[in-house]
């Protein structure tokens, strides 16, 4: 690299003798002697270093050469000056001047003032780079902070003691702001080490290790979490501390229940189907001998009992599907009086086969409602059958009646109760009714269908109010708007809501 | 005649072997729990008992105990048809294990030979 000079000299015969002087050590050397060739030249050279006399007792140059500074900071200015002026320049100039040298300038003055400048840039530049890698590492350090602050996992660093040095924001928020506490202490609420610590196998072979937990957060919430953990070493390789990282899995183990419980549902529904599927063979059965026989009380027998089996399997089908597929309703506008009848005739094959009699009561003319047809009828008829087993399943009476109201509560709205004398509902069974998988009936329930008649009701914008009392019998009024609700204010209700908001409507009642 | 005992909690089922064993031949009872099933059998003492395992209140596996502890019961034969999957050791003296739905040539041959 060639090193750029420019010499700034009213007196043209020295400036000359000095660019001869500096062109034999191999400098490129600009000349300039007024402030106009200054600025003309400073733009189209890079000279990193100016020879100047200041000029003075004009301070033009004087301002300029400060301003030159100013704009760069890294260019060094050597100053000389006549001895009258010496002092003058050094007042003026001061530390914008890495060098002040009297005239005539003395080679050797010169080499040395010119070796002082090139230290002060080859130091600057270093200082430069310096500063551009400590801002890189500013931004990496800040970078790993924030990732350790944002994972979305428990980080803690342990010392030998198992002592916290180091933790992470989720960890302060679920566990506190515990540095220097005990990991054991913090996580698992105890007062000695844990038998089996990821940590302590990793101080040990310094490799990393994993495990699943169980922790108490701060507010004694408790989480299932998988643990890794990590050497950390120092400049020597010998591991110091010990970085663990936990992964709150509750959510998963929490699914994990609830795909047992669907597996149990699936158990406990295919033994439902081999009773329906047993109970349709002798349907047939009868049916068959029946015709055989020529037995007509036999074959009416038998075809109610086919068409019953044949309507809960359809009944079950449609429950899983509803449970299986999603909830999408279709609305269709349908004569609410041709509705009722068609619930209570299907409701009357059940009753009259369990010898409970069935009152119905329509009112005329009640219009027409927009519902989604098949699924708002399996729900009316969830809650007929409902009656007419807790009719059946009760020993303490003879006679048993379910009454059907079907009556318009507003010209928008419409109610059907649903009231029978049998075996009531005691406390838990009245809150737990509605909750998926719920059943009061054994082998015979799969405990889907309520939960799925509450919720068909619900997503039409319906409600129900239930009252019962053990062995007297429940009634279950439920109402309806006759115009499809606003989906936008329609909200799914989350499964675990359902048990909450159902205790709810009990206590207000 | 012989009589069978039929322990079932769904009326349907009890409707239909009833109807399968009177067109067989056979006379018969049933209960639809474990308590009623007790009950009958002390009273009638059948000569063959059909009983489900799952029941509502107290399961096929009591019943079976129970009857085994009464003089005049325990050598009665029965026949487990259940919907349980699995549920064949749940009465190892039982001398035959169907499961729902059954055949019904299989049962009231398996019937028959025990009545002999």
């Amino acid at each position: 690299m060639v090193d750029e000079i420019l010499i700034i000299d009213n007196d043209p015969s020295h400036a000359k003798a000095l660019g001869v002087y500096l062109e034999r050590k191999r400098m490129e050397v600009h000349m300039a002697s007024t402030t106009e060739d200054v600025m003309v030249l400073f733009d189209n050279i890079s000279a990193k270093v100016v020879l100047a006399d200041p000029g003075l007792p004009d301070m033009e140059m004087v301002y300029l050469l400060k301003q030159i500074k100013t704009a760069q900071p890294k260019l060094q200015i050597i100053v000389m000056a006549t001895p009258g002026q010496f002092d003058h320049a050094m007042a003026e100039l001061k530390n914008d001047a890495v060098h002040y040298l009297m005239k005539p300038v003395k080679s050797t003055a010169l080499d040395m003032a010119l070796y002082q400048a090139r230290s002060w840039i080859a130091l600057n530049n270093k200082l430069e780079a310096n500063e551009k890698k400590l801002k890189v590492f500013r931004h990496t350090q800040s970078l790993f902070q924030q990732l350790f602050d944002e994972v979305p996992c428990y980080i803690s660093v342990q010392d030998r003691q198992f002592r916290l040095t180091a933790t992470n924001k989720m960890f302060k928020k679920d566990f506190g702001d515990e540095i220097g506490s005990h990991c054991f202490s913090v996580y698992k609420h105890r007062e000695s080490p844990c038998q089996e610590c990821p940590v302590a196998d990793t101080f040990e072979d310094g490799r990393p290790h994993t495990t699943e937990e169980v922790v108490t957060s701060k507010s004694g919430k408790q989480y299932n979490v998988i643990t890794w953990t990590a050497p950390i070493r120092n400049g020597d390789g010998e591991i110091t501390q010990v970085m663990e990282m936990s992964t709150n899995i509750t959510q998963i183990r929490q699914l994990q229940d609830h795909l047992t419980s669907l597996g149990l549902m699936i158990g406990s529904m295919s033994h439902g189907v081999k009773g329906m599927l047993t109970a349709l063979d002798g349907g047939i059965y009868q049916l068959e001998t029946g015709l055989a026989k020529n037995d007509q009380e036999r074959t009416n027998r038998a075809f109610d009992q086919v068409r019953q089996m044949t309507g809960r399997i359809r009944k079950m089908v449609l429950e899983i599907l509803y449970y299986a597929k999603s909830r999408e309703l279709r609305y269709r506008s349908i004569d609410i009086n041709e509705m009722a009848a068609k619930v209570v005739g299907d409701a009357m094959a059940i009753a009259s086969k369990n010898g409970v009699h069935l009152e119905a009561n329509i009112s005329s003319s009640m219009g027409f409602i927009d519902v989604d047809p098949t699924w708002m009828q399996a729900a009316l008829v969830n809650f007929m059958e409902n009656a007419i087993d807790a009719c059946t399943y009760d020993r303490s009476k003879k006679d048993h009646t379910v009454k059907f109201d079907a009556f318009e509560m507003s010209p928008d709205r419409i109610c059907f109760i649903i009231q029978d004398n049998g075996m009531g509902m005691d406390q838990e069974t009245k809150e737990k009714m509605f909750t998926l998988f719920f059943t009061s009936k054994g082998s015979q329930g799969t405990g889907l269908g309520l939960f799925i008649a509450n919720r068909v009701i619900r997503q039409h914008g319906g409600n129900i109010k239930v009252e019962s009392e053990p062995r007297k019998g429940s009634r279950f009024q439920i109402c309806l708007p006759k115009s499809k609700p606003d989906q936008s204010k329609m909200v799914d209700i989350p499964l675990k809501v359902l048990e909450i908001e159902n205790n709810e409507t009990d206590n207000k009642k | 005649m012989k009589k069978i005992l039929i322990v079932d909690d769904d009326p349907n089922i009890i409707d239909y072997l009833t109807t399968l064993f009177e067109d067989n031949g056979y006379s018969t009872f049933s209960a639809h729990d474990v308590k009623e099933g007790l009950a009958v059998a002390r009273e009638e003492i059948p000569d063959l008992i059909t009983l489900d395992l799952e029941m509502p209140e107290e399961w096929g596996p009591r019943f079976y105990r129970k009857m085994s502890q009464e003089k005049s019961l325990k050598n009665i034969p029965v026949i487990v048809i259940s919907g349980l999957s699995g549920g064949d050791h749940a009465i190892g003296k039982a001398v035959a294990y169907l499961s729902k739905p059954f055949d019904r040539e299989k049962l009231l041959e398996i019937v028959k030979e025990t009545l002999q």
